[in-house]
Parts: C-alpha cells; sequence; structure tokens
C-alpha cells in the first residue's frame, strides 16, 4: 500500500469499543456456557463457571443496551442492510462467496457485488440480532425468576437459550476464522477502524459506491 | 434404600422425592420453593436432596421448569394386582383435593369438579369406596373437640378426665409435611399439634374395623387400603410404623386375623398415579358416567374444603361455634380464613354456654411453610404469640395444589411477588 | 474534530428519515409483544390454584349439609361404634401420641 493510500472510516469508536467488550463477554460466555452444558466438574468448579457465565452476561447485556441507546441510528442501519436482500444474495450462496473455492481449489471465481455485508455476514448479523436478544432475554429469566415463569416457559427459555447459544457458538468459529483472515478488516476493528479505499473497492463495491461520501474539510 | 438416615424411625420410607441428575440444570428453582432449604447443590451444579432434611412435600417436584425431580415410590402396578385379586377388598380414600385435581389428566378444565365421575372410575377399577371427606369430617369432629378441651382448660381450668389436655396454641395435624417439620425442626412443638390423626390416618383404621365388620362384612385382614391423594408426603405418613392402630384394636377383640402387623393404611397414590392406573387400566375417565360412592363416601361441604387453605379453619370453627355456643354460624362461609395470604388471621367472639362466658378465640392460618411459619414459631417460642388455633398447611393454596397434584406447565406455585430473585450460591 | 488521516466515511442520510421511524418501530414492537406475552403468563401462573380452590368451594356451597356434626354416616359411626369424640375407641383409633423428636433419632 503506498503513502498515498487513501481510507475510508469503517468502525468509528462507538463500534470498535463495543465490539472489543462484546468479544470480552461472548467467548467466555461461550466456553462456560458449553462447560455449564456438560456439567463435568464438582460443585464448587460448577458453580465458579456459573458465576463467570452470569457476571459476564451482566457485562454483554449493559454493553448491549449501551450501545442500542448510544449507537441506535447505526443500530438501525445494520438492521436495514442486514434485512436487504436482492437478486446478487442467490448467486452469492449458489457460490458461498467464492471461500470455498479460494481455500480449496486455490482458484479465484466471480462474485456479485455486495454492499456493506456480503450475505453471509447479513446472515451472521440476523443470527446476531435474534439469537443475541433471545440468549440475553433467556438468560436473565433463566437465572433471576425461574420460579416465578410457568414451567412450560421457564422450560422454552432454556431451550430456546441453549439453541442459540450453540447457533451463535458455531458462528463464532466461522466468524473469528474469517475476521482474521480479512486481516485489513481485522485491523480495522481492532485497532484504528480505517480500512484502505481498494480493499473496500473489491470486497463492498455497492457500499463505496451507494453510501460513502468523501468528507468536506 | 439409605439405611443410615438419622431423621428417620425404622420401616419408614426416606427418600420420597429425588432429582435426576441427567437432567438437572442447575437452576435453582427447586431451592427456592423448598420449605426447609434440604436441596444442596451449588448454583449452577448438579442439585440432589438431603433426606435428613427433605420433608417430602413435593412442591419442588411439581415446580421444576425441566422436569428433572420425581418420586421413587411407585406401587400403580401393585395396587393394580390387588385390585384384581378376587380375595382382597381394596378400598380407596379419595382425599378432597383429589375431585377437583385429576379431571386435569383427562384434558378437562382447571378445577373441574369430577366427585361422581371419580368414584365411577373407581368402582369399575374394583376399588371399595371410603371418601377421605368423610374421615374430614371425622377429623373435625375429633380435633374440634380436642380444641375445645384444650381452650376450656387454658381458660377456665377444667380437667379432661382420661387424657392428657396439650397446651395452646393447637396446630392442625393433617399435613404429614407440617408434622414432619414440626419432629425435625421444632420439638419443643411437639405437644401442640392436635393429637387427632390427620383424616387418611383415621380413614384406614376406620375403613379395617368399622368398614370391615359393620360395612362390607368382609375379614379386617383382607382389606387393602389405597390412599388417593394430592400428595407425596402421605407415602411417608402412611409408612410410619406406630400406624398400625387397627391390627392392635382387632386384636384385643380376637378379629386381627393375622399375627403380623398390618398398617392401617396399605399404600398411598397420588393423584397423577391414579389417572396412571385408570389409564394403565383402560378406563376412560371421561366416559365413565356418574355413580354414587356407597354408604362411607357421604359427606359434607365442611369436609371438602379441607383441601383448600383455611378449609380445615373454616370448618372447624363452623362446627365448633355449634358446639360452643348451640347455634349454627351465620354466615356459614368463614371468608377471613380465605385466600392467597400467606398468614391469614381471624378472631371470633362467642358465648360459652357451657360456662356463660363471652370468649375471643384469636385463630391463624398459614398458607405455606416455605418463608411464612417461621416467624409463626418464634412467637410461640417467645410466648408472644396471640393465637389459640393455626392451621398450617405445607404447599401454598393448600392441598389443591400439593405435591402429587397433575403439573400444570402454563403455572407456577409461586404466589408471592418476586424475591428472592438472582442465583449465586 | 475530525481525525485527519482518513479521507471518507460513510453517508449519514443513508437510512432516510421514514426509514429510520419504520425500522425502530418494527424493532421496538418486536422487542415489546413478547414482554408483553411474558407478563400476562407471568401473571396468570396461579389461576389454576384459585381454580382448583373454587372448585371445592363450589362442593362445599353445592352440598345438602355444610357442617361436620351434621354428617348423618358420621353420628351413626359414633352411635353404633365410636362412643363420641375423644372416646376411647376414638383415641385408639383416631389419635396419636406418637409424634417423635426427630433431632434425637
Amino acid at each position: 500500500m503506498s503513502k498515498n493510500q487513501s481510507w475510508i472510516l469503517k468502525h468509528p469508536w462507538s463500534v470498535r469499543s463495543f465490539h472489543y467488550l462484546l468479544v470480552l463477554s461472548f467467548i467466555p460466555l461461550a466456553i462456560t456456557g458449553v462447560v455449564l452444558f456438560f456439567k463435568p466438574f464438582d460443585q464448587l468448579t460448577m458453580n465458579l463457571y456459573m458465576r463467570i457465565h452470569v457476571v459476564t452476561g451482566v457485562i454483554l447485556t449493559l454493553d448491549a443496551v449501551a450501545y442500542f441507546i448510544i449507537g441506535f441510528t447505526r443500530v438501525i442501519a445494520f438492521v436495514k442492510r442486514s434485512f436487504s436482500f436482492s437478486a446478487n444474495d442467490i448467486k452469492w450462496f449458489s457460490i458461498l462467496g467464492g471461500y470455498p473455492q479460494k481455500f480449496l481449489l486455490r482458484k479465484k471465481v466471480a462474485v456479485p457485488p455486495m454492499g456493506k455485508y456480503n450475505s453471509g455476514q447479513k446472515l451472521f448479523g440476523i443470527c446476531v440480532l435474534i439469537g443475541g436478544t433471545i440468549l440475553i432475554a433467556t438468560g436473565w429469566g433463566l437465572w433471576g425468576f425461574p420460579h416465578i415463569l410457568p414451567h412450560s416457559m421457564a422450560a422454552l427459555f432454556g431451550t430456546l437459550h441453549l439453541v442459540f447459544g450453540w447457533l451463535l457458538i458455531l458462528f463464532l468459529l466461522v466468524h473469528i476464522f474469517l475476521g482474521i483472515y480479512m486481516f485489513d478488516d481485522f485491523k480495522a476493528m481492532f485497532l484504528h477502524g480505517k480500512i484502505p479505499c481498494e480493499e473496500a473497492k473489491e470486497m463492498a463495491p455497492l457500499w463505496v459506491e451507494r453510501e460513502v461520501v468523501k468528507i468536506e474539510r | 434404600m439409605n439405611a443410615e438416615a438419622r431423621t428417620y424411625q425404622k420401616g419408614e420410607i426416606p427418600g420420597i422425592i429425588a432429582i435426576n441428575a441427567d437432567v438437572c440444570k442447575g437452576c435453582d428453582s427447586c431451592k427456592r420453593y423448598c420449605p426447609t432449604g434440604a436441596i444442596t447443590g451449588m448454583f449452577g451444579a448438579i442439585h440432589s436432596i438431603d433426606v435428613e432434611k427433605c420433608i417430602n412435600c413435593g412442591q419442588c417436584l411439581i415446580n421444576c421448569p425441566f422436569g428433572s425431580i420425581y418420586e421413587t415410590v411407585d406401587t400403580v402396578d401393585t395396587v393394580i394386582v390387588k385390585l384384581q385379586d378376587k380375595n382382597v377388598t381394596v378400598v380407596g380414600i379419595p382425599a378432597p383435593a383429589v375431585r377437583v385435581a385429576i379431571g386435569e389428566e383427562f384434558g378437562m378444565a382447571d378445577g373441574s369438579l369430577v366427585t361422581k365421575e371419580m368414584y365411577g372410575a373407581m368402582k369399575k377399577a374394583g376399588f371399595e369406596i371410603l371418601d377421605n371427606n368423610f374421615a374430614a369430617d371425622l377429623t373435625i369432629m375429633e380435633e374440634g373437640t380436642e380444641f375445645i378441651v384444650r381452650a376450656r382448660h387454658a381458660l377456665f381450668g377444667e380437667e379432661a378426665h382420661g387424657h392428657k389436655v396439650g397446651p395452646l396454641p393447637q396446630f392442625t395435624s393433617c399435613c404429614p409435611a407440617w408434622v414432619r417439620y414440626v419432629e425435625t425442626r421444632y420439638p419443643a412443638l411437639i405437644p401442640n399439634l392436635s393429637s387427632a390423626k390427620s383424616p387418611q390416618q383415621m380413614a384406614g383404621p376406620l375403613a379395617k374395623t368399622y368398614g370391615a365388620l359393620e360395612v362390607w362384612k368382609k375379614p379386617p385382614e383382607t382389606i387393602y387400603t389405597v390412599g388417593i391423594m394430592p400428595c407425596t408426603a402421605k407415602k411417608f405418613e402412611a409408612s410410619r410404623p406406630e400406624f398400625t392402630s387397627a391390627y392392635h384394636f382387632l386384636k384385643k377383640e380376637g378379629k386381627a386375623g393375622s399375627d403380623t402387623p398390618y398398617p392401617d393404611v396399605d399404600t398411598v397414590l397420588t393423584t397423577r398415579d391414579i389417572a396412571r392406573l385408570f389409564k394403565k387400566m383402560k378406563i376412560d375417565f371421561t366416559k365413565v358416567g356418574e355413580t354414587d360412592g356407597g354408604p362411607l363416601a357421604e359427606y359434607t361441604g365442611a369436609g371438602t374444603i379441607f383441601g383448600n387453605t383455611g378449609g380445615v379453619m373454616e370448618a372447624a370453627v363452623r362446627t365448633a361455634y355449634k358446639v360452643l355456643t348451640g347455634n349454627e354460624l351465620q354466615p356459614l362461609e368463614f371468608k377471613k380464613v380465605r385466600g392467597m395470604k400467606g398468614v391469614k388471621s381471624a378472631s371470633v367472639t362467642l358465648m360459652d354456654t357451657k360456662y356463660g362466658k363471652e370468649v375471643t378465640v384469636n385463630l391463624a392460618v398459614v398458607n405455606g411453610i416455605h418463608g411464612n411459619i417461621e416467624p409463626v414459631l418464634e412467637s410461640i417460642m417467645a410466648g408472644t404469640s396471640p393465637y389459640h388455633f393455626i392451621e398450617v398447611m405445607n404447599c401454598p393454596g393448600g392441598c389443591v395444589n400439593g405435591g402429587g397434584q397433575p403439573i400444570k406447565s402454563d403455572g407456577s406455585s409461586w404466589l408471592r411477588v418476586a424475591l428472592p430473585l438472582f442465583g449465586w450460591k | 474534530m475530525k481525525d485527519e488521516r482518513y479521507q471518507y466515511e460513510e453517508s449519514p442520510s443513508y437510512v432516510s428519515r421514514r426509514e429510520f421511524i419504520t425500522i425502530s418501530g418494527i424493532v421496538i414492537a418486536i422487542l415489546a409483544l413478547p414482554a408483553v406475552w411474558i407478563r400476562s403468563a407471568v401473571v396468570k401462573r396461579n389461576n389454576y390454584i384459585r381454580a382448583r380452590i373454587n372448585g371445592l368451594y363450589r362442593d362445599d356451597t353445592g352440598s345438602k349439609v355444610r357442617v361436620s356434626h351434621g354428617n348423618s354416616g358420621v353420628a351413626k359411626l359414633y352411635k353404633d361404634f365410636a362412643g363420641h369424640p375423644l372416646s376411647e375407641v376414638s383415641e385408639e383409633l383416631f389419635h396419636t401420641q406418637s409424634y417423635i423428636n426427630r433431632t434425637r433419632i
């Protein structure tokens, strides 16, 4: 990259700090959640895992609520992007974004033009939005007042917490792998928030074309 | 089972309620229902039940969201074998609360009153019927009279002939979980328990003596009594070794017909068990039609409300009022002891015609031991309690919400607003 | 103050005012509806107990005799068999002196 490289601000500080807290709370939650599912240890250790699960769960909730309030416009934009579909999405999924070809066959295939999020990211976004909300709500119910809920509802909370927990853990593995693979994006999210214009034009041409504006100074 | 159990007599069943470790999620719901803190296991870890502390009430069982708590005692098949044995007369003793709940197991609306259908299904299965409501009326006669004796002893110094007079306040003794609670935690208050047995334990000897000899004309040793109860603690109560009074009574008259003592109540089925028995015997409860119960199924409105919180108190007030004043209580509904409050209190001022004096009796009804009983008991221990007669039922709402009742998936027994919230330890 | 090291950013007008109101309405409704559903289920959680209690009170009010001392079967039992409340037979069959101090077993 040349020194005259131009940059687009992709992740402002609010997004980055939200994401940091999300990482710091969700990864312990996922690990302790899996342990709590299999119950392999003795009383004290299981209790310790449950306490970590509870504390990180509270952190994640506060993080999500704070971002929902502070970054409400960005949440709405995220919802809009995640739920806008076009014929390109079908094409994208039919070749799975070209990733299997890239990793397995070492072959580059033409990928339909994408917005800020590609179709896979949109699917992930929808799962995180819905699943995350359900996990937070059911988690508080199961922690705080399972005895007040009607039994069938408490059991439903348990099932939902389990299903979406596993779903998000599986998505998280893919997300971590691809996130590190796209190293420019990784740096943007964890360091400075910017990605190079060329990279953006290749990965998200529609975004650059329709949504990105030059800053007037 | 646990041979080293310390709070059980020889012959009693320890550990009627148990937790299935494979299903337990460590959510702590059960702990919040347990009246004695018998559930061990930290938040997030697998829970288990301390049989020494457990009073077998089954509230955790009907309130576990994940269905991981179960009963270890199941005698449905034994009862079916007895029903098919022509030499055995099986006497079913259905409790008040069963008749408003068993319909739920067969798809009827909550609280459907199905006494006659229940009699019909029981007759079809081969039971003779001694309605526990009949025994409840008998309980009121005995326990109410006992209260009058105790009250007159305390107020007027009247001496009773032939037996000891216990102190006030008098506690009801109908609830076996409550009796075990006193026995394990407040032994100093044992004399305050009414000496009257619970209706089930009155019905057992009644069936084997009066019923066998005068009603069914069968040898007492061939009578097999089955309590049909909304309650898991009744299984424990029936196994108490001292409850063989019918045998000893008959032995003295040379009519026992056996040299080994037999229990007053041979076995207990919960409401869930009896529904399962009907299903196993292919009896369609909804199509069985209405039947009368026979001579020992005669009961009054006072007997049937035993299943509700405050019901024993209300029934006792109706009878004691009549005995003391000579007049019926007007109106018969004694509404102050009804409702879902944790501790309900009332007082009745009446004229004791025998002494010609006006007396005020303070009554209390404890609706659910958990969270309600301790202040009441502590004030009695401290000598500051104003009450003379206290009804205690372990389960919130009374026997209708007992641990043996059909499990309502769209409900929960929690009566209070919220607290305690949030598990930690 | 703007960071000088980047030249482009997302257009703040990507979501129009109308879209913003619509989407936020939908989001808040989707969050609120389950909350209403859960609340109503929690409020109704004890109804089965009340239904059973009312069932027994219906049995009481529908009974011809509503006081225990009016039960003719019990009266017959006392006449033919037990004598009277707290009689010797009653004490033997219907009373117990065997409550035990279980802290000392």
